[in-house]
């Protein structure tokens, strides 16, 4: 993964550091994270700087990394760890990726059921309700590569419960996260906002972790595209 | 022949999907509409294609499943070597994404997509003939509302209204429907 190309050279051959491609297709998921795009346009703060961001809702972060393979978008609120994972090939198709801007830190969090928070409050106490336990619980977080997968995992292991083979694990879209927790599907799981705050007000679900007490300020979603498209549109792709 | 699982959690059609393959001689499996079924029909049945609508939620399920398990159906997403490339984008372009397993022949591919493609381009020509028939219809009353308009106010006859309307759309170049709601006010307001 390689940061944006300095526009420099295509400023003096063009003369115009005028970004190449004003119009822009940008994808965004539900989340409360993607705020700063939907700011950007409800202030016009694209205008300000010659671009206007068309967004474009997407169903899932699989229908972000498609289209923003196919071109059918030109950039995306994206997780940090798609970028990567596509820049990889983890999964599916391998792309180079670049990422233009980092949109937020930290702001998830882990939320256990009511019934298995009573049962086991606190890490030490989850582990050995665990560890004890024939059947193994299901946790839950947003996409394989994932920022939530890896801060879930990270979560679990710190308290000695190991996150691939103590437990299960699945992916559940977030809008449909706190409904699978009340059905009983999930034992707990890891997403953005506001899906925790929602279980929480509900009563049935608890937020025992804020991401940000696993890791600091972690690189949560960016502004990405692939670098195809940064290198074609270097005034565009301008951090 | 391979074994077919359809996702069927979105307003498309999917499931009727279900008839048309099953007559081309594929085994389809019960339809899954949500991730914990979803994850329950591929643990236990082990299906060899997964067709699911583009817009799915879903899908970020199966690509947990595809990173995670070497025997789950990896995602065919426009790219792939190993099956044909033309008819996936069509596939992709009708709305229709697709997982199947490591190493299945294209050949074994291609028609399940075909299929797939004819039911959902059909799907389109419904779809389209329908918002067709229904603007011809909006057109036929706004252009009765603005006769009548034309007739109470300017003491026309029917047919100079019409006249006066539909030498004013060639004049132009829109349709009679445009220039009947240019003359109209917006709904819910008074007439002009």
């Amino acid at each position: 993964m390689s940061s944006p190309p300095t526009p420099q050279a295509g400023r003096v051959i063009a003369g115009s550091d005028a970004p190449e491609k004003p119009q822009l297709r940008v994808g965004f998921i539900a989340l409360t994270d993607c705020a700063p795009l939907v700011i950007a346009v409800a202030r016009g703060y694209d205008r300000k700087y010659g671009l206007e961001l068309v967004l474009q809702r997407q169903p899932s972060w699989a229908a972000v990394r498609d289209r923003l393979l196919s071109g059918d978008l030109d950039a995306s609120h994206a997780l940090y760890g798609l970028g990567y994972g596509i820049q990889l090939g983890l999964g599916g198709p391998q792309r180079d990726m670049a990422m233009l801007m980092s949109l937020n830190q930290g702001g998830q969090a882990i939320t256990l059921s009511r019934a298995l928070d009573s049962q086991a409050r606190g890490g030490a106490a989850l582990a050995r309700f665990i560890h004890g336990s024939s059947d193994r619980l299901t946790f839950a977080h947003t996409f394989p590569t994932g920022s939530h997968a890896m801060l879930l995992y990270y979560w679990l292991a710190a308290h000695g419960i190991h996150p691939l083979h103590d437990v299960r694990s699945a992916v559940i879209p977030p809008p449909q996260m706190a409904e699978a927790l009340r059905r009983g599907d999930v034992d707990g799981y890891c997403v953005g906002e506001p899906w925790n705050a929602l279980a929480q007000s509900e009563g049935k679900g608890t937020t025992v972790a804020l991401t940000s007490e696993v890791w600091p300020n972690h690189p949560e979603k960016v502004l990405a595209c692939t670098r195809d498209f940064a290198d074609r549109h270097p005034n565009t792709a301008r951090p | 022949m391979p074994r077919v699982l359809l996702v069927n959690d979105t307003d498309k059609p999917i499931a009727e999907l279900r008839e048309a393959l099953q007559r081309a001689g594929y085994e389809i499996l019960a339809d899954v509409a949500h991730a914990r079924a979803l994850l329950h029909a591929v643990e236990t049945q082990r299906p060899d294609v997964i067709l699911i609508d583009t817009e799915s939620p879903t899908r970020d399920t199966l690509e947990q499943l595809a990173v995670m398990n070497a025997a789950a159906p990896r995602p065919v997403v426009m790219v792939s070597d190993t099956a044909d490339q033309s008819v996936i984008r069509a596939a992709v372009r009708a709305g229709v994404t697709t997982y199947v397993v490591d190493g299945m022949a294209p050949a074994k591919l291609a028609p399940i997509l075909e299929v797939a493609c004819a039911r959902f381009d059909e799907e389109d020509k419904l779809r389209r003939r329908l918002a067709e028939v229904e603007q011809q219809l909006a057109d036929r009353k706004d252009i009765d509302r603005a006769k009548g308009w034309l007739m109470d106010r300017h003491g026309l006859s029917e047919t100079e209204a019409f006249e006066l309307l539909r030498g004013q759309a060639m004049k132009q170049g829109v349709r009679l429907g445009d220039v009947a709601r240019q003359l109209l006010p917006p709904p819910g307001q008074p007439g002009p």
